[in-house]
């Protein structure tokens, strides 16, 4: 027994030793600095960053940023993992529901009053307020995402629907026109839903819910059991009722993509609530077919007074837990990466970066010295309706809220539960768990 | 030297040469397992160190207990283990046997087709899966219309999603498993066999008394294998299904990857992924301790 326990201690002792080596920070203060910035971006786009840091290196020989690229689903898994190490990434684009969370671990940098000032001179006000966490601005805005209805203008014209649905009742009244069957089996659905991806199920729902005037959180206490958002979930079990929502046509798998793309790129599908971001897939699966896609402000329902599609951002930050010097390089870099001298024609590089992607920047000059693109029917429809849309809540426990109502919604759509059971059980839910998170 | 000191020296002897191999054990099993532990204790984001973890106690235990998600993806984890156990071990026992009574040719050939199921990523075959599962339009549904079967959703219903990835589950591991019921056949002699026949034994006999009794190790040790791989499924999961339609795929372990990786909730997760840990450890005593009552019964009679 005695040979184990000392066996035991000396292994224990062997990690021990083992593991005191630490890493310091290499960059010593005011001496050269390298510095790293994690992204979930394609090569493209991973290419023109890596240009723009050569051109920063440039006119800063003292600062090198390395770029780290990491697929969208590893990214929040990346920072978790690798934040609060010495050799984590300095800066990281984000996702504006994640802010609240680093800014409490302190892994969100504040910015220097040189960049907060920039910010809120560059951006609009609603954008700047969405990186400012405990009064103080958190990052660069960078993309904007909104949802807005798609629809299949081929589709429409063969049912005889001379325009995209304004109401809800005309939605539901342009769904069952859309609908085709062949003996019992429906082969093409009016109205497409997404499950199995929490954002995909819950933002084009909640699209609707904000268009009938109600929302998911009034501050910090769940809003679900209002009877404008059951009256959303009601929607999409009648919807499902009658035929012209097919549960079965609306999977995502964890690439984003699935059969309820497939469902509409193959003019299976009349109309889905989509983000600006898809275009690229659209036109890359549909080709000449993408002239088809039309876009318009999501259906205003019986309660609400407006379109109000949910939006969302993303944003670069600094991650806090590097060393001052590290931080104070990463600023500049930032600083150089969003401003209008670093990329074309006035746009800043990382404006450049987001419409090769067909996304939507925020920086009001990056609008501007992208506007022929802007024009684009597409994404113009989208522009249009970004001073309507409503963005989603970013509070602590975001994440597990959202997948607590997309299970909810799934259940609606798959008849699990009825409109009003699944949104008395999500309001208890989401109050439990940001209540724990404690937003 | 007296016994004293060569007890001694025997023990020096025994600390030196068997440190490296515990250092190797303490570093990769005992540490991360009582570190899980010391994690399940606490509410922790991850995104600070383990020095500003948040005491809980045992209340993210309590809290699993009275969550219905945890109790739906253990409830998925059991009936995923269930339905490949009772498909895997007979197929692969099955497949074994063909593959090595018979004396035919190409044998090899099947063998290797079978277990390049197992060596093939399994993140690249479930892409391929994704599209073949494909409703309406993926091709297992355009054969089954084609002879007049409506075919099911597969991953887009919850009632088949569990189901089809079971299905996946076993084309992939069920050549591995026969594997090594081939390899537990090469070590019964082939007097058995010889003395069974001239004992009147014919096929089916010679399958229920001498094949399978004798193949209860490699038998045992498949169930066991069968049984911790299923319950540690995640890669399917992950990229086919994220867990839906409706939560009907979300199995323990991509309950705890969403919990600590997603949610920041490594504590609740470190607690899921303690109390899987006495799972496996329950299910592989059971059936070792099965294995050893029926092997003393053995040797009783």
């Amino acid at each position: 027994m005695r040979t184990v326990g000392a066996i035991s201690l000396g292994a224990v002792l062997a990690l021990a030793l083992a593991g005191c080596g630490g890493s310091g920070d290499s960059g010593a203060a005011g001496g050269p600095q390298t510095i790293s910035f994690l992204t979930h971006w394609g090569p493209e786009q991973v290419t023109a960053l890596k240009a723009a840091a050569a051109a920063f290196h440039t006119k800063n020989p003292d600062v090198t940023v390395d770029i780290r690229a990491v697929p969208f689903a590893n990214l929040l898994s990346t920072l978790r993992t690798q934040g609060a190490s010495p050799n984590g990434p300095t800066i990281a684009g984000i996702y504006d529901l994640w802010l609240p969370e680093l800014v409490r671990d302190g892994l969100a940098a504040p910015a220097p009053s040189g960049v907060a000032a920039d910010v809120k001179a560059g951006w609009p006000a609603n954008m700047a307020d969405g990186v400012t966490k405990q009064g103080q601005v958190r990052g660069y805005p960078n993309e904007v995402d909104l949802y807005a209805l798609n629809y299949n203008k081929k589709l429409f014209a063969e049912a005889g629907i001379p325009a995209p649905p304004k109401t809800w009742d005309e939605l539901t009244a342009d769904a069952a026109k859309l609908t085709k069957r062949d003996g019992g089996k429906v082969t093409q659905q009016g109205f497409g839903v997404i499950t199995s991806w929490a954002s995909g199920a819950v933002h084009p729902w909640l699209s609707l819910v904000n268009s009938n005037g109600g929302q998911l959180l009034d501050g910090s206490t769940p809003k679900l059991d209002d009877p404008k958002v059951v009256a959303a979930a009601q929607l999409y079990a009648d919807l499902v009722k009658s035929g012209a929502t097919q549960p079965s046509m609306s999977s995502a798998n964890a690439n984003t993509t699935g059969p309820y793309l497939d469902n509409f790129v193959n003019g299976k599908t009349g109309m889905i609530i989509m983000a600006n971001w898809w275009q690229s897939a659209l036109k890359q699966a549909m080709g000449d077919r993408y002239s088809d896609v039309g876009v318009a402000p999501v259906p205003v329902g019986p309660e609400g007074t407006g379109s109000a599609g949910v939006s969302y951002s993303w944003l670069t930050m600094v991650n806090g837990k590097a060393s001052p010097s590290k931080q104070d390089a990463a600023w500049k870099f930032l600083q150089f990466l969003n401003g209008p001298e670093s990329g074309k024609g006035g746009s800043s590089a990382m404006g450049d970066i987001l419409m090769s992607m067909g996304i939507l920047p925020s920086r009001t000059s990056d609008l501007t010295a992208h506007k022929a693109e802007l024009s684009d029917p597409f994404i113009a429809a989208y522009v249009a309706e970004l001073p309507n849309a409503k963005p989603f809540p970013t509070v602590l426990g975001g994440e597990a809220m959202s997948q607590a109502v997309q299970k909810h919604i799934e259940n609606v759509v798959f008849g699990k539960e009825t409109a009003q059971q699944a949104m008395t059980a999500a309001q208890s839910e989401v109050a439990g768990i940001l209540a724990k998170a404690g937003a | 030297m007296t016994v004293q000191a060569s007890r001694s020296a025997r023990r020096g002897a025994a600390i030196a040469f068997l440190s490296p191999a515990m250092a190797v054990i303490v570093l990769f099993v005992a540490v991360p397992i009582a570190l899980t532990f010391w994690i399940s204790l606490h509410d922790w984001s991850m995104y600070t160190p383990l020095s500003q973890m948040t005491w809980r106690g045992l209340g993210n235990y309590t809290d699993l207990l009275h969550s219905d998600d945890f109790l739906n993806a253990l409830g998925n984890t059991l009936v995923y283990v269930v339905l490949v156990l009772v498909t895997t071990v007979p197929l692969a026992l099955a497949l074994g046997m063909l593959l090595y009574f018979p004396k035919a040719a190409g044998k090899a050939v099947a063998r290797a087709a079978l277990f390049s199921t197992y060596v093939i990523p399994t993140v690249a075959i479930a892409i391929v899966w994704g599209a073949l599962y494909a409703p309406d339009y993926g091709p297992i549904s355009q054969a089954l219309g084609a002879v007049g079967i409506d075919s099911p959703a597969w991953l887009s219903d919850p009632q088949t999603a569990l189901l089809s990835l079971v299905i996946f589950h076993v084309w992939q591991m069920t050549g591995y498993y026969t594997i090594l019921v081939i390899a537990g056949l090469t070590q019964i002699p082939d007097d058995v066999y010889e003395a069974a026949r001239i004992d009147g034994a014919g096929f089916w006999r010679q399958t229920f008394s001498v094949t399978l009794p004798l193949l209860r190790r490699t038998t045992t040790f498949i169930v066991l294998i069968a049984a911790i791989n299923a319950i540690q499924v995640f890669d399917p999961v992950y990229i086919l299904t994220q867990g839906g339609p409706a939560e009907s795929t979300t199995v323990l372990s991509y309950a705890i990857q969403r919990a600590a990786f997603q949610n920041g909730m490594a504590g609740q997760a470190s607690a899921m992924a303690f109390s899987l840990l006495l799972v496996l450890v329950a299910v592989a005593g059971v059936v070792l301790a099965a294995m050893r009552r029926r092997t003393a019964a053995e040797g009783r009679s």
